[in-house]
């Protein structure tokens, strides 16, 4: 009854076929090639006819398994196949199993793993082009900014040079233009840089104390100013219970509050520009500070209101508002590196609220910090200092010496090689080395490196300032292990350059 | 003479060989990606102008396997000439090229075999010279199963180097 069953219900398709070493078919059940026997079974499908050489063999079974053969039908069967040879006396047997819905369903889910393995790597690819990509923009950025830093020092210095030397109010007025130019094309770089920054990941929080509310008072005082210049009032609200002394970046929560408040006065013809400063909470050793900035601007349509943190954007406004739409982006990152968001709530032709919680550290330790940090040492007036400038950039140079000249009582001297550095302080006495980091040729925190392996005490412990755009994390630490004492940011002013060299003259 | 040969088509999955058979067998070219499983068996003939010999190639096209070691010994009994094939976009199927053909030439010492970067369409002149250490080492051929570049002179290189073999 057994055997019954199986010949009704097995679905197994399967064909044997006893063959001679030629190849010639001897007997066959026909199951799945009928009419076979007589013809030779490389006739039947060209599989047969590259295994042929098998048949010859004594005593060896091969199994090929997934064989795609075409029946007489036409179609396409999936088999594996069995070779059987025995010993000479019996002829080869060839046993073709069809299994071709078994490989139908293997065939359907290795079409998906292939495909998803091949378009995750074609994805892969994508995105390291695309990082390459990105990476090739950030160092253009990096670069093309550090070319624009030298002639902006120079107008910077020269325009500051210029205010002392007597001009007609015409004039003056003329340099105020160059000044406000000068400054707002530095500021543009500085926005350009920082976004090139952030999206290489590059900008991190330098979380040190310091006091919120000298902080605020100063960011108030500036932006009184102005709010005035377009007829517009600034109310302030700084709440009493915030605390004096907190941790967090101060300069960058300083950025974040500038380009808020930048961007309300901006956007605001009439009426006021509110600024809120309350406290939260304090938990755990973190206060949560709550600002909110309130305009009585042009306000933003509800569906644009997330484009406005997206860099290079302006909403339509470009032709009005001057600017590279770069502020708001900033802040929403900077913001972001606190875990933090930033929130806006506006009415087109009402005004925009800006709202954001930042957490701050708040260690007892912190009340032992002074207020305002005080100068150890001014250079004394009557000694003259003798300066070594390596760099490379005339502008820069010229700069230098008529800040230096203007003051009296330094002696500066100029290289532009980093080739000629060492020659130099061992024919000297420096008391200060300026040293540019992009020479040609050459880097200043190398030489620097060759400064401190100077043999003579008073040649390796000159003090070395950094003049270089290039002041990321890295960078500063790369000066850092170079003996880099300090650095100035390119572009400079007077006062920048001056307050730092006169930190490390005695 | 008129021999048959068969030659067997080896690589990763997805870098173009059941194309490239297509391609010279048949003269078609689809852009839609079928997975191979198991082995397809192709045959046509091909006549050496030079010699006017008629050579049968029997075409096997083998599925696609990211480790060679796991290739089926069965597939490869009685090859006569190998066709490795990779896709030049994507650095999968040849970072490990060199294992690969070692592992061949091992264990089929006295086989021909021709190396054949695959997808030239979709590559420039330019990225072939940036890489090659690896391209010009060990690249035979450079093909587009798409456009129908080099596709025949590979199956007639390796033809008559079956030949060659067969004559001596």
């Amino acid at each position: 009854m057994l055997e019954q069953y199986k010949k009704e219900h097995s679905q197994s398709v399967n064909q044997y076929i006893i063959v001679q070493l030629d190849g010639t078919v001897v007997e066959s059940d026909d199951v799945i090639f009928p009419k076979i026997v007589g013809k030779n079974i490389s006739t039947i499908h060209p599989f047969f006819e590259s295994i042929h050489d098998a048949l010859k063999e004594n005593n060896k079974r091969h199994i090929f398994s997934c064989i795609h053969l075409t029946n007489t039908n036409n179609q396409t069967i999936i088999t594996d196949v069995i070779i059987k040879t025995f010993d000479g006396k019996k002829l080869p047997l060839i046993v073709i199993l069809d299994l071709t819905v078994h490989y139908n369903n293997y065939q359907t889910t290795a079409q998906v793993r292939n495909e998803s393995v091949i378009n995750s790597q074609i994805l892969e690819l994508k995105n390291e082009y695309l990082q390459e990509k990105e990476a090739f923009k950030n160092t253009f950025i990096a670069n093309f900014s550090h070319e624009l830093r030298d002639p902006l020092t120079g107008i910077l210095t020269f325009s500051d040079i210029l205010k002392k030397t007597n001009l007609s109010d015409e004039q003056l007025n003329y340099l105020k233009v160059i000044d406000s130019s000068s400054n707002y094309l530095k500021q543009l770089i500085e926005d350009i840089l920082d976004i090139s920054k952030i999206e290489a990941g590059k900008l991190e929080l330098v979380i040190k104390p310091f006091n919120i509310r000298e902080l605020l008072e100063d960011i108030k005082n500036v932006f009184t100013i102005k709010a005035q210049q377009k007829d517009l009032e600034l109310i302030t609200n700084f709440n009493d219970n915030l605390p004096e002394i907190i941790g967090g970046d101060a300069l960058r929560l300083r950025q974040v509050l500038s380009n808020l408040l930048e961007n309300a006065i901006k956007f605001t013809e009439v009426g006021t520009i509110t600024f809120n400063v309350s406290l939260n909470q304090i938990r755990a050793q973190k206060a949560s500070i709550h600002f909110q900035i309130i305009d009585t601007g042009i306000g933003i349509p509800k569906e644009k209101t997330e484009d406005i943190f997206t860099s290079f954007t302006q909403l339509n406004n470009a032709q009005v508002y001057k600017g590279a739409g770069l502020g708001l982006a900033i802040a929403k990152h900077l913001v972001s590196l606190t875990h933090s968001k930033i929130s806006v709530d506006s009415t087109v032709g009402e005004g925009s609220t800006f709202s954001t919680n930042i957490n701050f550290v708040l260690d007892h330790s912190y009340k032992n910090i002074p207020k305002t940090k005080e100068k150890t040492s001014r250079p004394k007036s009557d000694k003259k200092y003798s300066i070594l400038l390596v760099e490379d950039s005339e502008i820069t140079q010229l700069s230098i010496l008529k800040i230096l000249a203007s003051k009296g009582n330094y002696f500066l001297d100029i290289v532009t090689k980093g080739e000629d550095v060492i020659p130099r302080i061992e024919n000297s006495e420096f008391d200060l080395v300026l040293m540019d980091i992009k020479l040609p040729n050459s880097f200043g925190d190398e030489i620097t490196k060759l400064i401190r392996k100077m043999p003579e005490r008073e040649h390796k412990k000159v003090p070395v300032i950094a003049l270089t755009a290039r002041v990321m994390k890295d960078d500063l630490k790369r000066y850092k292990k170079a003996g880099i004492n300090d650095v100035i940011k390119k572009p400079f002013n007077e006062d920048a350059l001056m307050s730092k060299i006169e930190e490390y003259l005695k | 003479m008129k021999i048959s040969k068969k030659i067997v088509l080896i690589g990763h999955f997805g870098v173009g060989k059941s194309s490239l058979i297509r391609r010279f067998v048949e003269d078609t070219f689809s852009e839609d990606y079928k997975v191979t499983i198991g082995v397809h068996v192709l045959k046509k003939e091909v006549t050496i102008p030079e010699t006017n010999d008629d050579i049968t190639l029997v075409i096997w096209d083998l599925e696609g396997n990211d480790d060679i070691t796991n290739t089926r010994p069965s597939y490869l009994i009685g090859t006569n000439g190998f066709l490795y094939v990779f896709d030049m976009t994507r650095p999968t199927t040849y970072e490990k090229l060199e294992f690969d053909l070692n592992y061949i030439k091992e264990r089929y010492p006295n086989i021909p075999m021709r190396v054949i970067g695959n997808k030239k369409d979709l590559v420039t002149n330019e990225f072939i010279k940036q890489n090659k250490d690896v391209f010009g080492r060990f690249v035979d051929f450079y093909t587009s199963a798409k456009s129908g570049k080099n596709v025949d002179d590979v199956f007639s290189n390796l033809a008559q180097a079956l030949l060659k073999e067969a004559k001596k």
